[in-house]
């Protein structure tokens, strides 16, 4: 089976949402017109229940198949949220809101179970219960964790739950998948380091906390190279370093440090929380000075299930012929809250050599809506085979 | 089946050997009586075609199979070296040359491929030809190497290499293996970084080669942390420190540094050494300093083969219920790495039980692992060769 049939329909529809969606993009929880076009169209398509308001601005529509006699449940989720960034891509649907940008295609996996919807809602060739998930707030606010704490998978008896992502590099359509660990957890740096701010001329003085702040950095490389086992996979990034005063002649009293660590394992994550700890403390000790650690973990290591993974590539290759597998990815997904409640497999789908997510050239390739779509409908009719 | 039967029985003669073997510990290529010893033992179970002297002091026999229709040639190789440690062990059979030590378990592997020929060479139940490749010099003297460069591959036609190697911290008798890199490729540095010595009370006089190796070392932390990609693997180690001077009072002229560098990928190594000469050149000079490095690349990573990952997995399958076909790479060293540049072949790691582990002085071969480790060897060549 290639793609279905009804989405090379639907195609230059499914385009025009993607699209219009591309043009008015929102930031974090603020997806408010975006929310409120999804769940238009899931009533439009005739779900059986659109509930808006889940996890703040989520969307969470419900299709049930021509009978529910298995008695299952399968989630299917998108995210809807842009980023803070410029779009420099000149296209004539480029972003009408300055500072914000579908530069993670969102829009494309928003348009793309939409399409789903429609087709599932039109057909209805399954046996069991579609829950489409349609959350905000995946770029750094967790909205799947908010969903989540909302009740959503009790709510709905979600049994299952599947999530797809685009990827530059990939030829556009095609798909790849992991079994466990996929994408790393991503957790949050602040450092305050406070020393004794004074002249410049006279550093004796103070305790000059930019030259503590140095320190710390060159000392928390050792986390990656000396403490984590090497044949495991961790990077600890200092992105952001900023001194409380911006004067050419003053030692500052405070430096703020922020940053990232992201990890494929519970353990090697523990570690990195205990050892920013202590170089951070220590080091700033031994200066003088001292330094205020918060080391948020946000979202959690993103890990497979296997039998859904196999699961998940079967489908692709009922789609695309083939399903290659996927490397570790450092980056972070707060879907990972989501197959920390349920079952369920994420996988990625080509999009092509385009630029890369978070740059402000991207853009979602519309030639893959077909077959995005197409993957969607197969989980749900191959999960739940009608009777 | 489990272990084959015959190593039952030959369990005690062969804990003889390898015991007899660790109480006189040979170094480098110095292993004259171990080579001995292996050609007595050879001679003794009917082996008649035995050639000593190959990589100096390696030794290789031949044992034909009851026919050879498939003109296949495997080899086993052993590795015979002990290390430069004095052994405290206690053990009654413990080491009787001071300063020398079987601390990586290689009178294990010699005593284990021994048996295995016993076996071969009472039974030949296999189609082809098995040469058996004793070698000196693992331990950073690349006598793996040296065999090859004295024509081992094609004057023996071998067409395909098996090793194997203990592990402690594994279960006695469990096998490990990843197609791909198993072990890493160990490349050694000296950093020798000259200053201008002076008085401690006057450091401004001086321009401080400690200083300047101080930041170097740090430096160098960002290989692994920075410049690698968080998915690959590197080890950047700085692990002698010297300043050519030891008085309290004195900014030294000089400081000599000498570390390791493990890689696992042929790029990432390519990557870790111009990034260690540019930071090391760079650093020092932006501290005064003149730095001189020697970079010495020593042994190549140890890939395993495809094919031949898999024929080593289903062999120990079938000798032992504990076989992990996808253990994570080893950042150590191992010149088999050699031999598997020249030849397809598989290394195999064969689990040691509890207890210190390699290069430790309390270290021990586990003589249980033996009758599990002789099976392989011989499971691997009946199944490569089987009887037509």
């Amino acid at each position: 089976m290639p793609v279905k049939n009804r989405f090379a329909e639907l195609h230059s529809d499914i385009t025009a949402w993607r699209r219009d969606l591309h043009e008015h993009p929102e930031i974090l929880f603020e997806t408010h017109r975006t929310s409120a076009t999804v769940a238009e169209k899931l009533r439009a398509f005739g779900c059986d229940e659109v509930v808006e308001g889940i996890g703040r601005t989520g969307v969470v529509g419900v299709i049930k198949g021509k009978s529910t006699a298995s008695g299952k449940v399968v989630g299917l989720r998108a995210d809807m949220d842009a980023l803070p960034i410029h779009e420099e891509t000149g296209l004539d649907y480029a972003s009408k809101t300055d500072g914000a940008m579908h530069a993670c295609g969102h829009d494309g996996h928003t348009a793309m179970l939409l399409g789903a919807a429609q087709y599932l809602a039109e057909t209805r060739n399954f046996d069991g219960t579609a829950v489409v998930i349609f959350q905000p707030a995946e770029e750094g606010g967790g909205g799947a964790k908010v969903m989540c704490d909302d009740g959503m998978m009790d709510r709905w008896g979600i049994q299952e739950v599947y999530g797809m992502h685009n990827w530059p590099g990939m030829p556009a359509g095609s798909f790849a998948i992991r079994p466990g660990p996929f994408f790393a957890a991503t957790d949050l740096l602040d450092i305050e380091v406070e020393g004794l701010g004074g002249h410049a001329a006279k550093p004796n003085e103070t305790v000059d906390t930019t030259v503590v702040a140095a320190q710390i950095v060159g000392a928390l490389q050792t986390i990656v190279s000396r403490n984590a086992d090497p044949v495991k996979t961790i990077v600890v990034s200092i992105t952001s370093f900023e001194t409380s005063s911006h004067a050419y002649n003053v030692i500052p009293q405070k430096v703020r440090l922020k940053g990232t660590v992201r990890t494929m394992t519970p353990e090697l994550r523990d570690l990195a929380d205990k050892r920013v700890n202590e170089i951070c403390t220590g080091v700033a000790a031994a200066m003088g000075a001292v330094a205020r650690v918060t080391y948020n973990r946000n979202y959690p290591v993103m890990v497979n299930h296997k039998a859904q993974t196999e699961f998940a590539a079967d489908v692709a290759r009922s789609i695309s012929g083939d399903c290659s597998e996927a490397p570790l990815v450092m980056g972070g997904e707060d879907f990972a809250f989501m197959l920390e409640e349920r079952p369920g497999a994420y996988i990625l789908v080509g999009n092509g050599d385009t630029a890369m997510v978070h740059h402000p050239l991207y853009n979602f390739n519309d030639d893959v809506i077909p077959v995005g779509c197409s993957w969607w409908a197969g989980i749900v009719e191959q999960r739940m085979p009608a009777a | 089946m489990p272990i084959k039967n015959r190593f039952a029985e030959t369990h005690a003669e062969i804990t003889g050997w390898r015991r007899h073997l660790h109480q006189y510990p040979e170094l480098q290529f110095d292993v004259h009586e171990t080579a001995k010893f292996v050609e007595e033992k050879l001679r003794s179970f009917g082996i008649t075609d035995i050639t000593t002297g190959i990589g100096q002091t390696g030794v290789v026999a031949v044992i034909e199979g009851r026919t050879n229709s498939s003109g296949r040639t495997v080899g086993l190789r052993a590795d015979m070296d002990a290390l430069p440690i004095e052994e405290a062990t206690g053990l009654e059979y413990a080491s009787k040359n001071p300063g020398k030590m079987h601390a990586c378990g290689h009178d294990g592997h010699t005593a284990i491929l021994l048996g295995a020929a016993q076996y071969l060479a009472e039974t030949r139940n296999f189609d082809g030809k098995v040469v058996l490749i004793f070698q000196p010099a693992e331990e950073g003297g690349g006598g793996g190497l040296e065999m090859c460069k004295d024509g081992l591959m094609e004057r023996w036609g071998i067409n395909e290499v098996y090793g194997l190697h203990n592990m402690p911290g594994a279960e006695v008798g469990s096998f490990h293996i990843r197609e791909g890199a198993l072990l890493a490729a160990t490349d050694e540095f000296e950093i020798i970084i000259t200053g201008q010595g002076g008085h401690a009370a006057a450091p401004h006089e001086a321009i401080d080669p400690n200083l300047a190796a101080a930041h170097v070392i740090v430096a160098l932390q960002s290989i692994a942390s920075r410049n690698v990609d968080p998915l690959a693997q590197v080890v950047c180690s700085v692990c002698v420190l010297r300043s050519d001077s030891e008085a309290f009072n004195i900014i030294p002229h000089r400081v000599t540094m000498r570390g390791t560098v493990r890689t696992l990928d042929k790029d990432v190594r390519d990557l870790a050494e111009r990034r260690l000469g540019e930071i090391v050149d760079l650093t020092a000079r932006a501290h005064g300093c003149v730095a001189e490095i020697d970079y010495d690349r020593g042994y190549p990573v140890t890939v395993n083969h495809a094919d031949e990952t898999v024929y080593a997995a289903d062999a120990a399958e079938v000798v032992s219920p504990g076989v992990d076909r996808a253990t994570p790479p080893i950042m150590a060293g191992e010149d088999f790495s050699y031999m598997l540049e020249e030849r397809p072949g598989a290394y195999i790691m064969l689990g040691n039980g509890g207890g210190a582990t390699v290069h430790h002085p309390e270290y021990n071969f586990n003589d249980d692992a033996i009758p599990a480790g002789c099976s392989w060897f011989a499971e691997l060549v009946e199944r490569r060769m089987p009887v037509v």
